[in-house]
């Protein structure tokens, strides 16, 4: 009678800027390749339906030992996760997350940016990063750090328009992320700073 | 903004990420009305429309109805078809999350009932049991986007 496969390990979720991904480590069978399927859970799946589980169509059966389930974490609440294996007839136990996830947790990182001196103009130009993200932006003439001036971006578009420069000092921008759905905002980005010369773009 | 906003009923202040309620809505209503048998009845529109609730009843039709929605609809919801059913889950996760929200406003009595809200949702619920479960199940679901419209 055929070995059972072993339950897939090491099973972990990789989630940055609100993109969460389960991977898992490869069962290995020499000769044959190994089929993977996954499955979740969210907390109304435990408390409501019998602790049903609901299965993720793009990683049934994959060869893959990574799964992109940001498409089902779509509720803060804490989810289940499980991966199984499969080789033709032959099926593994569910190998299942060791713990909750829960997209609250996911690590925010700081949004790139460039800024940009168009002239008397201050611009600075903001990394997409999907629909769930807002922008703070944080801006000021160097050395008048006591003022600084801030404007919230709710939607990136194109470049944003901060301020008209004086000639002569420097200004410094920088920016952080901001996630309505988890209440949560990255570190800030590193500062840039642009002055305005004439009509030319000057770069520091 | 894509996102959660927040949403003020009386004293009770809760955060909702209604565009992504509504997103997996969208992704399946057509899906989800073609399912639905009985064309000629709402659940939540009839014999009156959720617009006609007194602003100071709101907080607690919107805590029973997302009760309603997590207790009896969704579980009553599941279909063949997988991605509908992951789309599914997605809602009532969102719902069950701001049904705590609403609870925890109703535990700090900031959530209070009236008569005529009482009166609303027992004929919601009344209108519910008239259908057999599925179908009062499926079409209130599929009448999602008639709750979102009036929450927002």
């Amino acid at each position: 009678e055929d070995a059972l496969l072993p339950a897939p390990q090491n099973i972990s979720i990789l989630s940055t800027n609100m993109k969460h991904f389960l991977t898992w480590s490869p069962v290995i069978v020499q000769g044959e390749t190994v089929r993977y399927s996954v499955e979740f859970q969210g907390e109304y799946e435990r408390e409501y339906v019998n602790e049903s589980w609901i299965p993720i169509c793009e990683c049934s059966l994959i060869a893959a030992t990574v799964c992109n389930i940001t498409e089902d974490i779509s509720a803060t609440v804490a989810y289940n996760l499980r991966v199984r294996a499969d080789i033709g007839a032959r099926r593994s136990e569910w190998g299942t997350l060791k713990g909750f996830f829960n997209r609250i947790t996911t690590s925010l990182t700081p949004p790139l940016m460039k800024v940009i001196a168009d002239g008397y103009h201050l611009l600075v130009e903001l990394e997409d990063m999907g629909p769930a993200f807002q922008f703070c932006v944080l801006y000021w003439k160097k050395g008048q750090e006591s003022r600084v001036q801030q404007k919230v971006v709710k939607e990136v578009s194109s470049v944003i328009h901060l301020d008209t420069m004086e000639a002569g000092p420097d200004y410094c921008v920088k920016a952080q992320t901001y996630v309505e759905a988890i209440n949560r905002s990255s570190s800030f980005s590193q500062t840039q700073c642009v002055r305005a010369q004439g009509g030319r773009s000057m770069w520091l | 903004t894509a996102g959660n906003k927040i949403f003020h009923f009386g004293s009770c202040r809760i955060s909702m990420s209604v565009t992504e309620i509504r997103s997996g809505f969208t992704a399946i209503k057509a899906n989800i009305q073609a399912r639905d048998p009985v064309r000629t009845l709402s659940i939540l529109s009839y014999p009156h429309s959720l617009h006609k609730v007194k602003s100071s009843d709101r907080c607690c039709i919107t805590h029973h109805l997302f009760n309603f929605y997590v207790d009896k609809v969704f579980k009553h919801c599941k279909t063949e078809d997988s991605y509908v059913n992951r789309k599914i889950s997605s809602i009532a996760n969102s719902f069950l999350s701001v049904k705590r929200k609403l609870g925890q406003c109703h535990e700090q009595k900031k959530c209070m009932c009236g008569q005529e809200s009482t009166e609303k949702f027992n004929q919601i619920l009344a209108n519910y049991e008239g259908l057999n479960v599925t179908s009062a199940a499926i079409k209130s679901l599929g009448e999602l986007d008639i709750l979102l419209d009036w929450v927002e």
